[in-house]
């Protein structure tokens, strides 16, 4: 009988298929967040002296209002667009890749090396093609260590590729202090010739039209390939898959090198189109944000167009809001990440209900 | 009725205020337009060091271009890496319609000249770097002062004060060992602290030196260690090119003398600390702006000097300096104001035993390439501003390198 009396006030349960919330009601829920971290980001824009509706049209005007400011923005979600959708299949198998970071540094490395060695022998487009190849070699190879350690010894990839980040950041600063140095005491890697660099398509190289045919590769492979079927399902029961005969640890092993492989391709775009050399802020936290872009985006490849070229608008609104009022680049990161939390915070409401005890013992679904 | 005059009556005189106060200001307001100026900086000006430094040279200038009427405004992105995130800051800046677009530190400059390229109505400046003096877009542009001099009356401190304790009996000659906590082993800092070693030996004829290269501009940590280090050697006063206060903090705890860089550091370390040595770039800020704005040229390479006031020395902390050290620098300066001082006189030194040669002493990675070495010295700074001596000179143990 004393049992009774101890159900706790408030308990969590999860959502099953029978009581899922109506999808209006979902969406309430996400836009409710969006406005409730509008509302609660204010608080270190008023502490920072300024005007929040002010800081916020110039946000957005300042991602989106002139065609340079326009080009800056897309530039920032080229790699966060790739990065997400090379990470995407991992989730989904719910392989905890968060060593994007890596992949795309060693991707870089590998692009950056056939730029260094090739660059006064090769024309312009076999080079960028073998940059490309080596790109996505170096991000497989990166990815597959970690995948295949997963698959035969079960070792914690969530750490294993983590680490596997900063071996690959520490190579970068290696080389730029090394064998790659321009001028000795630099630290610099001389800017690759022009053969080296990704053309310019309306004014922004052309890494845009590569991650938007990959963002309809990836939507393919993983809805309407057998490939991408086994990822689901492992992703769901790993014992189900195995039941079913599938080779489970080949699976991980096979995902990973894709995942790196498209981490790979980001490296290059960056090293060839945006930055035109090589240093160890090639990724620059892209790896570790586009976890965001994937989950918000529900590892759907669509949205994850729009998730991406949201957090871009965000980061370069904020970028031209410290520059235009001075408020400290710190308060912009707040806000953004503010806003990134209730997003993400909100699916936890979506995904869970709230149950209150009643006094009369009967329990209230909330 | 007679409420409503005195209200209307008072409402009138208070618009009548408004309009004169606003009718004074607008002329000026509406003849000059408001000139932007971008600024790229490394760190921010919390580091108490270099980017301080740079920040109260710019906000000096820009103060004094004020006074005389000139209407400018200053935008500044802080905390740039030098990486593409230097790229699109410059292109930021240069979006907003800023005119000119300063950057201060040297891994800037291969990012500026990109963003330079694509803006070429937009002056880009790449301070203590030296590209844009040789490539051809004309809207490049270099600036560097020669600190080395400032070094150099610096080092006749630190030479007077080791002076001091020999002729005290504290110490005897061979052990007036100075400590360098160098950044790199390139020629800013080479040519710095082989300046800082000649001013010292110019007053202190024993003195030897110790150099340990950290391979960072600035980590706290790593220079702290590195002075330590120095100071387990032996040495008995530490001076540093790398950008944090820790190595006077390890002076004074280790009860050595210390020589800073860029900013006073009597205030962190009183008992060590007998001054520093720092460029002053407000000259070269007020001057390129209101050339820019008055429409004249700017040179594509800028240097300054100590005769000129760009680089100098802080005040002495008068409360351990060795009596004299005043009226030794002091000497030293009016000559370089004579031009009858050259740091890098051939007489004052030697490399391997033998007479400085160009080919010993010029940097064969510099932009600018030329014969430096006539009239009996080394010309620093004058083929391009940025430092190009790397002559290891006689006296200075090198304990590494770091490139």
């Amino acid at each position: 009988m004393k049992e009774k009396n101890k159900t706790p006030l408030i308990r969590l349960a999860k959502r099953v298929k029978t009581d899922m919330m109506s999808p209006r009601k979902v969406w309430a829920i996400r836009i409710g967040s969006i406005v409730f971290a509008f509302i609660l980001g204010m608080i270190p824009i008023i502490m920072a002296g300024q005007n929040p509706f002010q800081s916020y049209g110039i946000i957005i005007s300042g991602a989106l209002s002139k065609p340079g400011y326009i080009r800056q923005t897309v530039k920032r979600a080229i790699p966060l667009l790739g990065v997400a959708l090379a990470i995407a299949p991992c989730f989904k198998m719910k392989f905890w890749n968060i060593g994007a970071e890596g992949q795309i540094t060693m991707g870089a490395i590998f692009a950056s090396a056939i730029a260094i060695w090739f660059q006064n022998s090769l024309p312009a487009f076999p080079l960028l093609m073998l940059m490309m190849l080596a790109g996505i070699l170096g991000g497989a190879i990166w990815a597959f260590i970690p995948g295949f350690f997963k698959a035969k010894y079960n070792t914690n990839e969530t750490l294993f590729t983590l680490m596997m980040n900063y071996i690959a950041i520490g190579i970068v600063r290696w080389l730029q202090g090394g064998p790659w140095e321009g001028r000795p005491g630099t630290q610099i890697i001389p800017m690759f010739s022009d053969k080296a660099r990704l053309p310019n398509v309306f004014g922004i190289y052309c890494g845009w039209i590569i991650v938007l045919v990959l963002v309809v590769v990836v939507h393919i492979y993983m809805n309407y390939t057998k490939h991408g079927y086994e990822v689901a399902v492992i992703g769901d029961s790993e014992n189900t898959a195995r039941y079913a005969g599938m080779n489970v640890g080949w699976i991980m092993m096979r995902t990973m090198l894709l995942s790196g492989s498209i981490c790979g391709i980001v490296g290059w775009m960056l090293v060839s189109g945006a930055n035109g050399t090589l240093n160890a802020d090639v990724a620059g936290g892209v790896g570790f944000t586009a976890i965001t872009v994937a989950w918000l985006s529900q590892l759907n490849s669509f949205a994850m167009i729009i998730i991406a070229s949201m957090l871009a608008i965000i980061g370069k609104g904020s970028a031209t809001l410290q520059t235009k009022l001075g408020v400290p680049a710190s308060v912009a990161d707040i806000v953004s990440g503010i806003l990134l939390f209730c997003m993400l915070g909100c699916e936890f409401f979506i995904n869970y209900k709230l149950i209150f005890r009643k006094k009369s013992d009967k329990e209230v679904h909330a | 009725m007679k409420k409503l005059a005195v209200v209307l009556l008072v409402a009138l005189i208070a618009m009548t205020a408004v309009f004169a106060a606003g009718g004074s200001e607008a002329p000026a307001a509406t003849a000059a337009k408001t000139t932007k100026i971008g600024f790229v900086v490394i760190n921010d000006e919390s580091d108490q060091g270099y980017t301080w430094n740079f920040t109260n040279g710019m906000n000096a200038a820009i103060e004094k271009l004020k006074a005389e009427g000139y209407n400018v405004e200053l935008l500044t992105k802080k905390n740039t890496t030098e990486s593409a995130i230097c790229k699109d800051n410059n292109i930021e800046l240069a979006e907003e319609g800023c005119e000119i677009i300063f950057n201060n530190s040297y891994g800037f400059e291969p990012y500026m000249l990109e963003a330079a390229k694509e803006y070429p109505n937009v002056k880009f400046v790449g301070m203590t770097n030296c590209a844009g003096q040789v490539d051809d877009n004309p809207n490049t542009f270099n600036a560097f002062a020669a600190i080395y001099e400032a070094r150099y009356v610096a080092g006749i401190a630190a030479g007077m004060k080791l002076q001091q304790e020999i002729n005290e009996g504290k110490i005897k000659p061979e052990e007036a060992v100075m400590g360098y906590v160098g950044a790199f082993s390139f020629a800013e800092v080479i040519s710095g602290m082989s300046g800082f070693y000649l001013g010292a030996r110019s007053v202190c004829p024993s003195v030897t030196m110790k150099v340990y290269f950290v391979g960072t501009w600035g980590d706290a940590t790593l220079e702290e260690a590195a002075a330590n280090a120095l100071i387990d050697e032996g040495c008995k006063l530490i001076s540093q090119h790398s950008d944090t206060t820790s190595p006077a903090l390890a002076a004074q705890k280790a009860g050595v003398y210390h020589v800073g860089y860029n900013t006073d550091m009597t205030k962190v370390a009183p008992n060590a600390s007998l001054l520093s040595s720092r460029i002053d770039w407000s000259r070269y800020f007020y001057e390129f702006i209101k050339n820019h704005i008055d429409g004249k040229e700017n040179p594509s390479d800028w240097a300054g000097t100590y005769a000129e006031g760009d680089v100098k020395v802080t005040d002495l902390n008068t409360a351990i300096a060795a009596p004299g050290t005043q009226e030794a620098m002091d000497k030293a300066i009016a000559a370089f104001h004579a031009g009858t001082l050259h740091v890098f006189d051939l007489d004052t030194f030697t490399i391997n035993g033998q007479k400085g040669t160009n080919e010993t002493m010029y940097d064969s990675f510099a932009a600018v390439q030329g014969n430096a070495t006539y009239d009996g010295y080394f010309h620093e700074s004058e083929l391009q501003s940025a430092p190009y001596f790397v002559g290891v000179i006689d006296g200075i143990t090198w304990l590494n390198v770091a490139y």
